[in-house]
């Protein structure tokens, strides 16, 4: 698959099958989705994999899904360092997205408030000096994406310096 | 090439050659990768370009604007100042992104991820159209001159700079950590 080639959004399904979604897949995945761009390769990620098996792991603050990735970011004192840590992330989620999608599994990332509160986060194993970037909802759609049947009008407008 | 070759064989690049930037490729790439965000994400960002010889050398200069009046940048010789500023100058395109602030931190963080995954993605569909890209956070140019410069809004947020060419020769891959060793695995209770 050439990324020149994919065209429109990704497949992101609104339900999912119930068909489980593999560790191994995942772990395959993100051995490539790390090669994103970080500063001074300091690699700030770390992953949680939240098996969805018995239907109650995310209960109240995500929706349904067989498996839940949540992605993790050291919080750096430096606040310039957590926004470049933070950008290095959504450029591993990106990845991801794209591998994923080669493979039919469907994304959804998300971003909620309950990620704020380390109270809620402890629970997962978040540490002190961690916080969840995102919550992507893994897990199979229904159908396969259709092909871009009719892609909303291109609202990006490009300035010059 | 598989999507994962291409996620695997990027590199950031610093070093240019002096081969031309077709304005109309950038926008055009810019296009696609932006469409690759989820719909809902469109108007999280704004993209400034700067390609023209002009363009450059005045984002040049509001970068510089600052630091040149900083006490370390006053002792390096103004000759090599120029060195410097030329080889910023010689740059063949800069984009400029930035994303939309809105009331709450939730809002801003959306924003700016979803600014950030269309970066990447223009990067890499930069890198099959063999484009080379340094996306530069360097915090000695985060400054009111240089924002001002860009002509970034109030109510924007300043995500990052991409400096843009066609290069000679990447650079070898620096190894990186497995996914096994930063990994967990969760399961729920059968109760």
């Amino acid at each position: 698959m050439k990324l020149s080639d994919l065209e429109g959004d990704m497949h992101t399904p609104s339900e999912f099958l119930d068909r489980p979604v593999s560790q191994e897949l995942i772990l395959e995945l993100l051995n490539h989705a790390v090669w994103a761009p970080n500063d001074e390769l300091r690699e700030p990620w770390r992953f949680i994999f939240a098996d969805n098996r018995y239907g109650d792991i995310m209960q109240g603050l995500q929706e349904q899904a067989p498996a839940y990735l949540l992605v993790l970011m050291k919080e750096e004192a430096d606040q310039h360092k957590r926004e470049e840590d933070f950008a290095a992330v959504c450029c591993l989620i990106q990845n991801f997205r794209f591998l994923a999608h080669e493979q039919g599994l469907g994304v959804r990332c998300t971003l909620h408030d309950w990620m704020y509160d380390p109270s809620r986060t402890e629970m997962f194993g978040v540490l002190s000096n961690e916080r969840i970037a995102a919550v992507l909802e893994l897990g199979y759609g229904a159908s396969q994406p259709k092909e871009n049947t009719e892609l909303p009008e291109d609202e990006l407008h490009v300035e010059l310096l | 090439m598989s999507l994962a070759e291409l996620i695997r064989a990027r590199r950031s690049i610093r070093k240019y050659n002096s081969t031309p930037v077709d304005q109309e490729l950038v926008v055009k790439l810019l296009r696609k990768a932006s469409r690759l965000q989820p719909f809902a994400e469109t108007g999280s960002w704004r993209v400034v370009y700067a390609g023209t010889p002009e363009a450059r050398k005045r984002l040049v200069d509001c970068m510089l604007e600052q630091m040149s009046q900083s006490r370390f940048v006053k002792l390096i010789p103004g000759k090599l100042l120029d060195i410097f500023k030329k080889r910023f100058t010689d740059i063949p395109a800069h984009v400029i992104v930035m994303s939309t602030v809105g009331p709450d931190r939730l809002t801003n963080d959306r924003n700016y991820a979803a600014a950030c995954g269309m970066m990447q993605s223009f990067q890499l569909i930069g890198w099959e159209h063999g484009l080379g890209m340094l996306w530069d956070t360097e915090s000695m140019m985060l400054h009111e001159g240089f924002f001002k410069g860009i002509g970034l809004h109030e109510d924007e947020r300043f995500v990052g700079i991409l400096h843009i060419g066609y290069y000679d020769k990447a650079p070898k891959s620096r190894k990186r950590t497995p996914a096994e060793q930063k990994w967990t695995v969760l399961r729920g209770q059968s109760t």
